[in-house]
């Protein structure tokens, strides 16, 4: 029902790069990229760290300045972002019911209250993560695993057709990831463009058809099995 | 030995000023409990700091204007609070994180505060400006730091949801595309808040009864609803109690308020060091 949601007001899922480049100070993070992330694409952002991962999926969600060249993405404002966990204030007094329902603010903003709707979505997508019987739980309480789970619920709720997930199984126990992963095969299935910054390679060969090498320029992008092919797992 | 009556309530009922003073810190209570709350929860304690001290360059422009006037000096002590603020972001913006920004305002804005007041005035004028006076405060101050903790406390439980979500996801407005600048009003709201209570505690004092009473309450891991509660309750009882302390130990009003705030502080602290959650104030 979320997927058909979601469908009825499609947006262009395309995102296209023209010599992407992104300097903090006098250091490059990002040389010349250029590229297509088609419509309903799936794929892995890899590379060593320092190689640009994190900062080219933050400029894809518009939070770094370019130091030059253009990212052209018609979801633009419809695209869903989970940044690093060390990102997120993991102390700050909010319950995770609270944190789940912020990936609808745009249906209710600062000032009116949630409509009944957004709550049983909010409480679908904790059924769904697994977090139905922590709602009302402060997020200080919840392990690592649990607060990915919880942004992962509020991913859900933000109904985007444009998906950038930051290290989404970075320190989660394997039964979360191997949960979470589902989910974002799903919103492959969907329709959904999806972009993962990974380490794991054998998960990027087991699941992502695309893959992009970074190395702060583009060292290769397509096929997972052309890109990765004669490294090591 | 003293009875309750002129321990406690004697000072009040007797003495206009000490009422005045005592309606003032109330209002001040209120409005601090508030403010240093999302301050804390936003991890930016040293920013209310900082613009506890930009206040002062303005405050001197005004005394110089007016003389001890509380109108001008509040007008100009907004005006350059208003500024640092404004100037710190654009800092924030380059290549230098912001509180390196804002501690060189710091510095400088302090400075040249009390140059300008010392160019012109008394040391008696300097020690007002700096430490506040908190027992001359007139009817018309008394109004002004009331109406500015108003709007304050409106202003904040209107943008509360925003607020708070800026400081949780710093990203999250950004990617859904909210460009509305809360980061901006907050920093203006901080300012407000430190305008008030300068006249009663002066522009070095002012950012003590903001975060004391705040810190100390985020100490007991509480929601924000009620870690605000609890940040009012310390501020209006170190207020109370340290006026008592300066009417009977003879001992300038302010800095005792600040040291009676200091008392929680440090029960909080170690109660929550005891619990093993000492939380991080950033």
């Amino acid at each position: 029902m979320i997927a058909r949601r979601w469908r009825d007001r499609e947006a262009d899922g395309q995102i296209l790069l023209r010599d992407v480049t992104v300097r903090y100070g006098r250091q490059t993070a990002l040389d010349t990229v250029s590229g297509e992330f088609p419509t309903g694409s799936l794929t892995a952002v890899v590379g060593a760290n320092g190689a640009g991962k994190s900062t080219l999926l933050a400029a894809i969600a518009g939070t770094v300045r370019l130091a030059r060249g253009t990212i052209s993405c018609a979801a633009r404002h419809r695209l869903a972002y989970l940044p690093q966990l060390a990102a997120i204030d993991s102390e700050f007094p909010l319950s995770v019911k609270e944190l789940i329902m912020l990936g609808a603010w745009r249906e209710f903003g600062a000032f009116q209250a949630p409509r009944a709707e957004v709550h049983s979505r909010a409480l679908a997508a904790a059924e769904t993560v697994g977090l139905a019987q922590r709602l009302d739980r402060s997020i200080q309480e919840l392990s690592r695993g649990e607060l990915q789970r919880a942004l992962f619920a509020r991913l859900m709720l933000q109904e985007a057709s444009v998906i950038l997930l930051d290290e989404p199984f970075a320190a989660v126990d394997a039964p979360t990831a191997a949960a979470l992963i589902e989910h974002m095969t799903r919103w492959h299935q969907e329709g959904r463009t999806v972009i993962a910054v990974l380490h794991d390679l054998d998960l990027v060969r087991a699941r992502f058809p695309a893959t992009l090498m970074l190395a702060q320029r583009c060292v290769a992008w397509g096929p997972t099995g052309a890109v990765l092919s004669g490294m090591a797992g | 030995m003293m009875s309750f009556y002129a321990l406690v309530i004697e000072p009040f009922a007797t003495l206009a000023f000490m009422r005045g003073a005592l309606v003032a810190c109330l209002a001040l209570a209120l409005v601090n409990g508030v403010v240093g709350t999302l301050l804390v929860i936003r991890r930016m304690s040293l920013d209310g700091d900082v613009l506890g001290h930009a206040v002062m360059p303005g405050a001197a422009v005004g005394f110089l204007y007016a003389g001890p006037a509380p109108t001008w000096l509040s007008a100009g002590g907004l005006v350059s609070g208003l500024a640092v603020a404004a100037l710190a972001g654009l800092v924030a913006r380059g290549r230098y994180r912001q509180d390196a920004g804002l501690v060189a305002f710091y510095l400088i804005a302090l400075s040249s505060g009390v140059v300008l007041v010392a160019w012109r005035g008394s040391n008696v004028d300097l020690m007002r400006v700096l430490f506040g006076t908190i027992l001359a405060i007139d009817r018309s101050a008394l109004l002004q730091i009331a109406a500015v903790a108003s709007a304050v406390i409106l202003a904040s439980a209107a943008l509360y949801r925003a607020l708070a979500v800026g400081a949780f996801d710093p990203g999250f407005f950004r990617t859904i595309g909210v460009r509305a600048p809360y980061g901006l009003i907050f920093q203006a709201l901080v300012v407000l808040t430190l305008v008030a209570g300068f006249q009663a505690f002066g522009t070095l004092l002012a950012v003590g009864p903001l975060l004391l009473p705040a810190t100390a309450a985020r100490c007991w891991g509480l929601g924000v609803a009620a870690s605000m509660a609890l940040a009012i309750v310390f501020g209006l009882v170190a207020s109370a109690a340290g006026l008592l302390i300066s009417y009977h130990g003879n001992v300038p009003s302010g800095p005792a308020i600040i040291l009676v705030a200091a008392l929680p502080f440090g029960i909080s602290f170690l109660a929550a060091a005891l619990r093993q959650r000492v939380p991080a104030w950033g």
